[in-house]
C-alpha cells in the first residue's frame, strides 16, 4: 500500500484495482496449475486403482472407463491365491518391519553417542554422503558371494541385516538431529537420581524423542518396502516381497494379466499412501538423505 | 504424533505375529500313496504355472501330492536357476528348463531310467513325436526329462487378407504373380510392404504389414526370427574351427533384409516378446506372422479371436534356391520337465514327473489356448478331441507336424544361452538402427569368441563338433554361396 | 564440578559400547564386502566357468574402460537420461514451488500429497506407468485418441528416441515432488521484508525474481540438482521394469549393464570392476559439480 502515499484518490482506487484483479488472475492462475499439477501426479495411481476393479469390458473399452460399471475384487482375489500375493505381502511386511525395528535399535545408541559426547565427528555424515553415491550393485555382488556360503539367500534374517545395516546411517542421522533438540538437562537430572547412560536413555529419552522414532521407523518401513535389487537377488519363493511379485508380470503379461498387475501396484503404493501425511514435515530431510529408496 | 507411535507399535506387531505364524503348515494324514508331500516346482512364467495348475487337482486326488510352483521371471531364469545348480543345491524338485539348454542343465538331473524301473513309471517314451524325442529327452545319452511344451515355428496368415479379390488385383498389379500366402523371403517382404498401412480387411483402419518379435529378452527374440532367414541362405552358427560364421554373408542378407523392412511392422515390434505379435493376429491387425506353434490355439479361441475359421496354417517361408525351395522352420525347442538330482523328494516328483507327462494330462496341458503350451505326443496330433477343438485346427496340427523333417535347433552346446542373448541383443541394435547391420554382426561374433574362450576352446570345439555333425545328418550346413543366389 | 577419575574412565569407553552394534554391523555387511569386492575385481572370478580365479591385476579396469564397448554405451545412455531429467524437474520442481509458495490454505494436504509419487519404488512407478504407456489399451493412447491428439497406434517405445523420453518422463513424475519440497522450503526462508522492500522501490514481480529470489535459492538449486545427479546415476529398477534396457541397449544404464554382467553372465569378478569403475564415475562427477560450482562462485565474487 506505500505506493498510494503520495497519489490522488481516483489514481490510488484504480492503482489498488489493478492490484486486485493482477491478484486474482494470479491466484485463478495459481489454483488451476495446482490443480494441474496433482492430476498429472496422482493420476497414475487413480488410473490403476481403477484398472484392477475393472472387469474385461471395461478393460478393452473404447473411449477409457475411468469408473468400472461393475467393479470387482476378482482381481485381488486371484492375486492373493492363485499368484501367491498374499504370502509375498505378509514377505514384505515382516521384512520391513523386521528392519524397521532392528534398524532403530542399533541405531540409537549410535546416534546417542554422536549427539552427546561428540563421537567420530563428523565421520558419520561423510559416511553417509559416501554410501549415498554407492550403487547397490556395488554392495549386492560381494554380499550375493558371502551370503550364498553362508547360506543366507532366501532367509529373512539375510535380508533383514542387510536392509538394517544400509539404513543405519541414515536412521543415525536423523536420530542425532532430534536428539540434539532434546535437552540435556532432563538426563542430568535422572542421572543425579541414580540412573546409569543406558538407563536415562532408555527410561527418560526414547519416551519423549518417540515421535521422531517413529518417523525413523515409518522412513525405514518404506525404504526397506521399496527396495528393489536386493530383494529380486536374494529372495527365493518363501521370501520373495511385493516389488518382485511385480515382475512377474513384465514379460507380456500387462495385457492377460491387467488385473493381477494392477493389483499388485495397488498394494505395493499402500505404505506410501499411509506414511505420506505423517511424515509431511520430515519430506525434505527424509528425501534428501535417501530415506525411502532402498 | 501419537498416530505414528500407534502406527510404528502396530507395525512391529504384525511383523512379530506374521514371523510366527509364516512356517509351515502341518501335512494331512491320509490314504493316497503320497499323501502330505508338497512338490516343488520352478517355471520361467505365470503360464506355465497356470497350466500346472490344470492338472493339480487330478495330482493331489491320485497322488496326494501338492505342487508348490515359483515362478522366475523370463530374464532372470536360467541364470538364477544354474547359479543354484552349480553351487550344489537347490531349492525346487522339479524343474522346468529350456531343452536348447541341456549341455548347461543336464549334469544337475536325475536320470530317468533307474527310478522308472524302481517305480515302474511308463513314460511312454514311443508317443513322442520324433524330433523332441531327440532334443528334449537325454543328456550324455541319459534319459533326464521329459517333454513339457513343443515350439516350432509355424507360418500364420489371415484369409481375409489373402482371398479379398480387391487385394489379390492390387497385389497383382504392383507385384506381377499372385498373391499367395509366403513360401519365399522375398514373397514374404513384398506381402509386408503391400499390406502396411492401410485396412486389407475391407474396413478403414490402418492396419500392418507383418508380425514379428524383436526383443533381445529371455533367450533372444530377434535372433530366433533372424535365424529362419539366416539358415535358409546357408548359414551355420560355427565352422569346424569354432569360428563364428554369425556375420557371413548369409547372415548379413537376413538382417539387412530384416531392418529393411522394419517400416511394415507395427512400431513397437523392437520390444515385442512371443505375445504381442500374436494378440495383433488374433485381433485382425496383421496378415502374416511366423510364431510358435501356440498362436494357432490363440487363432482358435472364440474368447479374443476374430480370426476363427478365417486364417492358414503353413510352413514358415524359405529361400529359393537353384529352383528348390529351402525351408527352415526354428525350433526352439519348447520346454521340458526333469528332477533335480539335489532333491531329497526324488521319488514322488518322479511320480508326478510321470503324472503331467500322461497322454491325457499333458493333451489338457497343450490344448488350453491360456497356457501357451504345444503338442509333443503323437496322441496330441491325432487326438480327435484336438481336431475337433476348433475351426481349422486339423490344418494346424498337420502343418505342425510338417515343419518337423525341416527344422533348425539352437546351438546346443554349453553357454547356449548366452550365446544366443548376445547375438540377439547385437541383431535388435542394428534393427533399432542404432548400428549398421555389419558392424552389429561384427560385433556379434566376437562377443561369441569370447564366450568360446572363456568356456574354454577345445571343450567348445568339442561339443559342437558333435551337434554341427547331427546337424549336417538332416541337411543343414554352411554354404556361402547361396546368400548371392538365393532368390 | 570436578568428576571423579573413576567416572571419567567410565565415560571413555561409554560411547563406544553404544556404538559398537552399528560399528560391528557396518564393518560385517559393509565394509567387508566392498574389500572383498574390490579383491575380486582383480581377478577373473567367472560362475558360470567355475569357483576358480586367477589374480589378474587390473585387467578387468583395462577392458572396461577401454574395450567393452557395451559398457562405454551405457555410460553414454546414463548421461543422455540424467541431463534432461535434471533439467525437467529443476523447472518444474521451480514452477511448482512458486505456485504452492502462494497458497496458504491446505498447503500441507497438498504438499502430502504431491510427495507421494516420491515416496514410492521406481519398480512400482515403472509398471504403473508401463501400464498407462500400453499402446492399445493404455490409458495414455486412449485419452490420446479420445481427444484426436495420437494416431491409433503410437508406441511409446518404438524407437531408442521414444523410449528415452518415455523414461525421462516417468522419471520426472517420480521425483519432480522432491525437487519441488527442497525449492519450496528454499523458498520459505527467504525473509518477506526483501519482497516488501523490492515492491516500495517499484520493482515488478518479474524483477523481484529474478533479482531476489533465483539468487537465493541458488544455493539451495545447486543441493537438490547434486543430490539427484547422484541418484540418477544408480538407475536400475525403473529401467529394469519398463524397458529392460531396450528397444536393444538403448536405455541400458550403466547400474543395469552391471547387472546383467553379473547377474546373467555370472562375470562376478568384472561386474565388481565395473561397479568400481561407477562408483569412481560418480565421484569423479560429484567433484567436478562442485568444483564448477565453487568457481562459478568466486567468478561472480
Amino acid at each position: 500500500m506505500s505506493t498510494l502515499v503520495g497519489t490522488t484518490p481516483a489514481v490510488a482506487v484504480r492503482r489498488v484495482n489493478r492490484h486486485r484483479i493482477g491478484r486474482l488472475v494470479a491466484d485463478v492462475f495459481t489454483y488451476l496449475g495446482l490443480a494441474v499439477t496433482l492430476v498429472f501426479f496422482l493420476g497414475p495411481f487413480a488410473w490403476i486403482l481403477t484398472t484392477s476393479l475393472k472387469g474385461n469390458n471395461d478393460f478393452f473399452a473404447f473411449p477409457p472407463v475411468w469408473i468400472p460399471s461393475d467393479p470387482s475384487l476378482a482381481h485381488y482375489v486371484g492375486l492373493f491365491t492363485r499368484a501367491s500375493g498374499l504370502r509375498y505381502f505378509l514377505n514384505s511386511l515382516t521384512i520391513s518391519s523386521m528392519s524397521m525395528v532392528a534398524a532403530l535399535l542399533v541405531s540409537l545408541p549410535t546416534a546417542y553417542a554422536i549427539a552427546r559426547w561428540r563421537f567420530g565427528g563428523s565421520v558419520f555424515g561423510t559416511f553417509l554422503l559416501v554410501l549415498r553415491m554407492l550403487p547397490a550393485i556395488a554392495l549386492i555382488i560381494p554380499v550375493y558371494l558371502m551370503y550364498k556360503t553362508l547360506g543366507l539367500t532366501n532367509s529373512y534374517l539375510g535380508l533383514v541385516i542387510l536392509y538394517t545395516v544400509v539404513y543405519i546411517p541414515f536412521a543415525v542421522w536423523l536420530l542425532v538431529g532430534f536428539l540434539r533438540d532434546f535437552p540435556v538437562e532432563i538426563e542430568e537430572a535422572a542421572m543425579i537420581d541414580g540412573c546409569s547412560r543406558l538407563g536415562s536413555l532408555v527410561r527418560v529419552v526414547v519416551p519423549i524423542i518417540a515421535p521422531g522414532m517413529a518417523v525413523v521407523a515409518l522412513f525405514s518401513f518404506i525404504a526397506t518396502w521399496n527396495e528393489f535389487l536386493f530383494a529380486v537377488v536374494l529372495t527365493g519363493i518363501e521370501t520373495k516381497t511385493m516389488m518382485v511379485l511385480v515382475t512377474t508380470y513384465t514379460s507380456g503379461g500387462t495385457d492377460m494379466f491387467y488385473g493381477e498387475a494392477s493389483a499388485s501396484v495397488v498394494l505395493g503404493v499402500l505404505p506410501a499412501f499411509a506414511v505420506a501425511f505423517m511424515l509431511q514435515r520430515y519430506l525434505v530431510k527424509g528425501l534428501a538423505l535417501g530415506g525411502t529408496k532402498g | 504424533m501419537r498416530q505414528l507411535r500407534f502406527l510404528a507399535v502396530l507395525l512391529v506387531l504384525i511383523a512379530v505375529v506374521a514371523a510366527g505364524v509364516m512356517p509351515g503348515q502341518a501335512p494331512a494324514q491320509g490314504a493316497k500313496p503320497y499323501e502330505g508331500t508338497t512338490i516343488r516346482a520352478v517355471v520361467n512364467a505365470e503360464y506355465v504355472k497356470y497350466s500346472l495348475s490344470l492338472v493339480e487337482k487330478d495330482l493331489y486326488d491320485k497322488l496326494g501330492i501338492k505342487l508348490d510352483v515359483e515362478v522366475i521371471p523370463l530374464d532372470a531364469f536360467v541364470p538364477k536357476t544354474l547359479l543354484e545348480f552349480n553351487s550344489g543345491s537347490s531349492p525346487w524338485d522339479l524343474i522346468m528348463f529350456g531343452p536348447s539348454n541341456m549341455p548347461d542343465y543336464g549334469r544337475h538331473f536325475e536320470p530317468l531310467e533307474a527310478w522308472t524301473q524302481k517305480l515302474k513309471l511308463d513314460f511312454q517314451l514311443d508317443d513322442i513325436a520324433d524330433v523332441y524325442k531327440k532334443l528334449m529327452l537325454r543328456h550324455n545319452g541319459k534319459l533326464v526329462s521329459m517333454p513339457y511344451d513343443g515350439d516350432v515355428h509355424m507360418l500364420f496368415w489371415n484369409k481375409v487378407a489373402y482371398e479379398r479379390p480387391d487385394n489379390k488385383k492390387k497385389f497383382k498389379d504392383k507385384y506381377k504373380y499372385d498373391l499367395q500366402p509366403p513360401k519365399t523371403w522375398k514373397q514374404w517382404d513384398d506381402a509386408s510392404e503391400f499390406f502396411h498401412g492401410w485396412g486389407w480387411d475391407g474396413t478403414d483402419n490402418k492396419l500392418f504389414g507383418a508380425g514379428a518379435s524383436y526383443k533381445p529378452s529371455g533367450s533372444g527374440y530377434s535372433y530366433h526370427w533372424w535365424r529362419s532367414r539366416f539358415f535358409s541362405y546357408g548359414g551355420q552358427y560355427f565352422d569346424a574351427d569354432m569360428k563364428p560364421l554369425i556375420n557371413t554373408a548369409p547372415a548379413l542378407r537376413a538382417l539387412e533384409e530384416m531392418v529393411r523392412t522394419m517400416p511394415y511392422y507395427p512400431p513397437g515390434v523392437l520390444l515385442f516378446e512371443s505375445e504381442e505379435p500374436k494378440t495383433m493376429l488374433v485381433k485382425g491387425e496383421i496378415p502374416l506372422l511366423y510364431s510358435w506353434t501356440s498362436t494357432g490355439k490363440r487363432v482358435g479361441d472364440a474368447r479374443e479371436s476374430v480370426i476363427v475359421g478365417k486364417a492358414g496354417f503353413g510352413l514358415v517361408p524359405g529361400a529359393e534356391i537353384d529352383g528348390k525351395i529351402i525351408h527352415r522352420p526354428a525350433i526352439t525347442p519348447g520346454r521340458a520337465m526333469a528332477v533335480s538330482k539335489y532333491s531329497k523328494k526324488i521319488e514322488p516328483t518322479m511320480k508326478v514327473l510321470e503324472f503331467i507327462s500322461l497322454p491325457d494330462q499333458s493333451l489338457k496341458i497343450v490344448m488350453d489356448p491360456k497356457t501357451i503350451m504345444d503338442p509333443w505326443r503323437v496322441t496330441h496330433f491325432r487326438s480327435e478331441k484336438f481336431r475337433k477343438a476348433f475351426p481349422g485346427a486339423p490344418e494346424y496340427l498337420d502343418a505342425i507336424e510338417k515343419s518337423f523333417p525341416l527344422v533348425v535347433p539352437d546351438p546346443v552346446i554349453p553357454g547356449a544361452d548366452e550365446y544366443q542373448r548376445k547375438l540377439s541383443f547385437e541383431i535388435t541394435e542394428a534393427l533399432a538402427k542404432r548400428k549398421p547391420a555389419k558392424e552389429a554382426l561384427d560385433s556379434a561374433a566376437r562377443e561369441w569368441d569370447k564366450i568360446t574362450d572363456r568356456r574354454g576352446r577345445d571343450k567348445q570345439k568339442a561339443a559342437w563338433g558333435e551337434k554341427m555333425a547331427e546337424m549336417k545328418a538332416i541337411g543343414i550346413e554352411y554354404h556361402p554361396d547361396w546368400a548371392a543366389k538365393a532368390k | 564440578m570436578r568428576v571423579p577419575a573413576i567416572a571419567l574412565k567410565r565415560r571413555q569407553w561409554e560411547p563406544f559400547a553404544f556404538a559398537s552394534p552399528a560399528l560391528v554391523l557396518i564393518a560385517l555387511v559393509i565394509v567387508f564386502p566392498l574389500i572383498y569386492s574390490f579383491y575380486l575385481s582383480l581377478r577373473d572370478f567367472d560362475l558360470s566357468v567355475g569357483s576358480d580365479s586367477t589374480f589378474i591385476g587390473a585387467r578387468n579396469y583395462g577392458e572396461a574402460l577401454l574395450r567393452d564397448e557395451r559398457f562405454i554405451a551405457s555410460v553414454w545412455n546414463t548421461v543422455v537420461l540424467i541431463a534432461p531429467s535434471l533439467v525437467c524437474e529443476l523447472l518444474a520442481g521451480l514452477g511448482i514451488a512458486l505456485l504452492l509458495n502462494r497458497v496458504t490454505h491446505g498447503r500441507p494436504i497438498i504438499t502430502a500429497l504431491l510427495a507421494i509419487p516420491a515416496m514410492v519404488s521406481p519398480v512400482m512407478a515403472g509398471m504403473a506407468w508401463r501400464m498407462m504407456f500400453g499402446v492399445k489399451y493404455g490409458a495414455i493412447n486412449n485419452l490420446g485418441r479420445q481427444f484426436g491428439l495420437l494416431d491409433v497406434y503410437f508406441d511409446w517405445f518404438s524407437s531408442p528416441f521414444m523410449s528415452v523420453v518415455s523414461v525421462v518422463l516417468v522419471e520426472v513424475w517420480q521425483n519432480t515432488p522432491f525437487m519441488m519440497l527442497v525449492l519450496l522450503a528454499g523458498l520459505q526462508s527467504i525473509p518477506q521484508e526483501l519482497y516488501e522492500s523490492a515492491r516500495v522501490d517499484g520493482a515488478s514481480p518479474r524483477q523481484s525474481f529474478w533479482h531476489i529470489t533465483l539468487p537465493l535459492l541458488k544455493f539451495t538449486m545447486v543441493v537438490g540438482v547434486m543430490i539427484r545427479m547422484i541418484d540418477l546415476t544408480k538407475l536400475f529398477g525403473l529401467i529394469f521394469v519398463l524397458t529392460f534396457g531396450g528397444p536393444g541397449g538403448a536405455t541400458e544404464t550403466v547400474a543395469f549393464n552391471t547387472y546383467l554382467v553379473g547377474f546373467k553372465d555370472f562375470r562376478m569378478s568384472y561386474a565388481a570392476a565395473l561397479s568400481y569403475v561407477i562408483v569412481g564415475g560418480v565421484l569423479i562427477l560429484t567433484l567436478l559439480f562442485q568444483f564448477v560450482q565453487r568457481w562459478r562462485e568466486a567468478r561472480a565474487a
